[in-house]
Order: C-alpha cells, then sequence, then structure tokens
C-alpha cells in the first residue's frame, strides 16, 4: 500500500523532538527557565527541516492533525525530563479554533503520561486571519483552566497583532528574531523593542527575545528589561541526550537507559489516539 | 556540484526506479508523489530538472497544475513531462506552458537519462 509523505508525518514515531533553552538572563550569569520542544520530520529527508515540513503541512491544510501528531511525540519526549523543568509547545492557531478537540486530546496524552499540565506552555503559531478567533479563545480559556501558560510566538510579525495580544493575554511574548538582530546598532531596532517591553509589561506578560546573535544585544536586551533569552548564541536545540550531556539538564532521563515513553509498552497507541482526533480534521483539499 | 533533479510521480516504484537510475549517472534526486510535496520541495529546495508525471492523482491533471506553479515562479527549471497520456490537447497544454520536453510513457531510462542530457546541452 502506498504511504503517502502526511501518513509518515502522521506517526509520531516518525518525529523527532529536540529542544532548545530559555533562559534567565542575569548580567553574567544564565539559568535555564523552561524548554522549547521543537520538532523534526522524518530522519535523512527534506522534511527533517522543521521549515520544511511545516510549510507541506500548511500546505496539505493538515495543521490539526500534525499537531496531535507533534503533542504525541513531544509528551513521550517530555517524561525523560525532570518533573521540574517547564516545556513549551507549539500550537496553531486554527488548531485550537477546532473546538473540543485539541485541549481534550492534550489533557488526555499529558494524563496517560502522568505529566502535570502547569509546565506546559502552549507557543501560539501561525494564526491565519481565517483562524477561528472565538474557537481559539475558548481553547486557551480551557488551556488556563487546566493550568497552561500562553506565548504568542513571532510577535511583530504576520499576524501576531495588537488583537491577539489583547485578546490572548499571553503570560509570553516571544519576539521574533528579525527585530532583535543586530539591536545594538540599529536605532529603528531598538525603538521597537522597547515598545514590545513596554507594551509587555503593561500587559502583564514577559518578553522572550529570540534569535540574538551578538553578546552587545544580549546585553542591551537586558538593560531593557527584557531577561528571557532563547537564541543560539547561548544554546542551539539539541536532542535531550545532547542537552544531558552538555549538563543543561540535570536530573535527566539517561537516555541510554530504557524510556518510560517505551516502557508504556503501547507499540501502536498513536492509531487510536489520532482516530479519537476525527473530530476536528481538516477538510480534504479539492483535488488539483 | 551534482545537478538535482525533482522527480513527481505518485507511483512511487516507478519514481524510486528512476531515483536509483539517475543517482548511478551522478545526478542527485529528490521525490515527490503529490502536488503539495513537490511545492514545498519547490520553494525551499533548487532543481535544474523537474521530471513529473501529469496525472497525479486519480481525479485528475495535477501535474498540469505543478508545471503552471513552476512557470509562475519563473524558476529557471527545466520541465520534463512523462505520462502516459498523449491525448494532443495535453501536449498542446504543456507546449503553452513552455514545458521542455514531453515524453511518452513508458520509456526506457536511458531514453529519459537522454533527454535530460540533452537539455543540459541546451543550457
Amino acid at each position: 500500500m502506498k504511504t503517502t509523505l502526511l501518513a509518515t508525518i502522521l506517526d509520531p514515531h516518525h518525529l523527532s523532538v529536540r529542544f532548545q533553552p530559555i533562559f534567565l538572563v542575569r548580567g553574567e550569569s544564565k539559568q535555564l527557565h523552561c524548554l522549547e520542544a521543537l520538532i523534526r520530520g522524518p530522519r535523512r529527508t527534506n522534511f527533517e527541516r522543521a521549515d520544511v515540513l511545516f510549510d507541506y503541512v500548511r500546505r496539505k491544510r493538515a495543521e490539526a492533525l500534525v499537531d496531535q501528531s507533534c503533542v504525541v511525540a513531544i509528551c513521550d519526549a517530555v517524561m525523560n525530563l525532570p518533573p521540574e523543568i517547564r516545556v513549551n509547545v507549539n500550537v496553531h492557531a486554527a488548531t485550537l479554533g477546532h473546538k473540543p478537540g485539541f485541549v481534550e486530546f492534550f489533557h488526555s496524552q499529558a494524563k496517560r503520561r502522568a505529566l502535570a499540565l502547569d509546565r506546559f506552555t502552549i507557543e501560539i503559531v501561525e494564526h491565519a486571519p481565517t483562524c477561528n478567533i472565538p474557537g481559539l479563545l475558548d481553547g486557551i480559556t480551557a488551556l488556563r483552566d487546566l493550568g497552561v501558560r500562553i506565548a504568542l510566538d513571532d510577535v511583530g510579525l504576520g499576524q501576531s497583532n495588537y488583537r491577539m495580544m489583547l485578546d490572548c493575554h499571553p503570560e509570553y511574548f516571544k519576539l521574533d528574531a528579525y527585530f532583535v538582530r543586530g539591536l545594538t546598532a540599529d536605532p529603528k531596532r531598538r525603538a521597537v523593542v522597547e515598545s514590545v517591553a513596554t507594551l509587555a509589561k503593561a500587559l502583564g506578560s514577559s518578553v522572550v527575545a529570540e534569535g540574538v546573535e551578538l553578546n552587545q544585544d544580549l546585553a542591551l536586551l537586558g538593560r531593557m528589561g527584557i531577561e528571557l533569552v532563547q537564541a543560539n548564541l547561548l544554546c542551539p536545540a539539541l536532542p535531550l541526550e545532547d542537552l544531558v550531556a552538555e549538563g543543561l539538564v540535570p536530573g535527566a532521563m539517561d537516555m541510554s537507559s530504557p524510556s518510560p515513553a517505551r516502557a508504556l509498552g503501547n507499540p501502536s497507541p498513536h492509531a487510536f489516539e489520532l482516530e479519537a482526533a476525527k473530530p476536528f480534521a481538516v477538510a480534504a483539499r479539492p483535488p488539483s | 556540484m551534482a545537478e538535482k533533479i525533482l522527480i513527481i510521480d505518485d507511483d512511487e516504484q516507478l519514481s524510486n526506479a528512476y531515483k536509483e537510475y539517475l543517482c548511478s549517472l551522478g545526478y542527485q534526486v529528490d521525490c515527490a508523489q503529490e502536488v503539495e510535496e513537490a511545492e514545498t520541495l519547490l520553494a525551499h529546495f533548487s532543481y535544474s530538472v523537474v521530471i513529473t508525471d501529469l496525472r497525479l492523482s486519480k481525479l485528475g491533471f495535477g501535474g498540469l497544475d505543478l508545471v503552471r506553479h513552476i512557470r509562475e515562479l519563473a524558476l529557471k527549471t527545466r520541465i520534463i513531462v512523462v505520462t502516459g497520456y498523449g491525448w494532443p490537447e495535453l501536449k498542446a497544454e504543456a507546449s503553452a506552458q513552455q514545458v521542455d520536453a514531453f515524453v511518452k510513457k513508458p520509456t526506457r531510462l536511458s531514453d529519459l537519462a537522454k533527454t535530460i542530457g540533452s537539455l543540459a546541452e541546451t543550457v
């Protein structure tokens, strides 16, 4: 039987998870604040790269289904982390807009692995204008009721606009790298970043600066009151075993031992879970 | 650096046969089974030659849409259509979309390679 690329991606076993630390930076000290879980596609394919993978997923309009697959892969990976470490998970706004599927699915996946929901932050990505805003807001409320924090990704770009900032009440603004790179040398960028920092403070949110490339920019961000930083300059996205080897995740599961995820002994639990996700499967694209 | 070729055909077995043969000749080959997969690859990677079937699903001639898409993107990609359909109107449409070569299926692998080689000579 022919296996399409989408079917391959919908099997979480074909996805891998990397984690990039978000640090609390104060002067010379940096402390792990949380980890962002980042999905990579099937190994040794062009779709291993996240930008290629999710471009394909959006063209297939399969965000909701793939987000579920990612949640399964991430929850399995998070089982190897110490319980005090918080984890960010990317979810498309369109997925959250589909009621009531995603939040319940996420809840059930965490519950079956005994993962506390209050260690998760959902990063809302790709808020397409066509997204079901009332549904999205209901989804956010339901997540908050479960103790999940909310982050707005790519602030400053595309649909991450003032309305989303007001409506979603995110705990975190993830400031896109576009505004952060070359901050010190560019007064206009500095003005934008300062305005976001002021706005976040007024709204009771914290700013996470992404993509910092220079130490001088890092220092300037600190002077602006932006202390949360996610950047390759500090640490790239790495497989968990590499983070452990770097000493960045003390207390993480020894990756050479059988993982609790594997110990669940459910060789194909995901088939059932993806099946259960049918209520918010998106309509197939018209034939080309 | 090896020339990159993208093969688009929903017949995975056939694509793999093309791929194996063309790789043995030194080309770097990617395969896509559907339009969205091909569009994604074209958006992120550069190919000197695209070889596409015209019928990419049971429902229609998605390959022609893809050819249009490539031309709209103004990519400097040579396009070879490989199809079992010899319908004049399809040939005319492919020609209107500035397809570089039209190859009737079934084709010998060596003939396909010759077609690719001849396109390279005309660059």
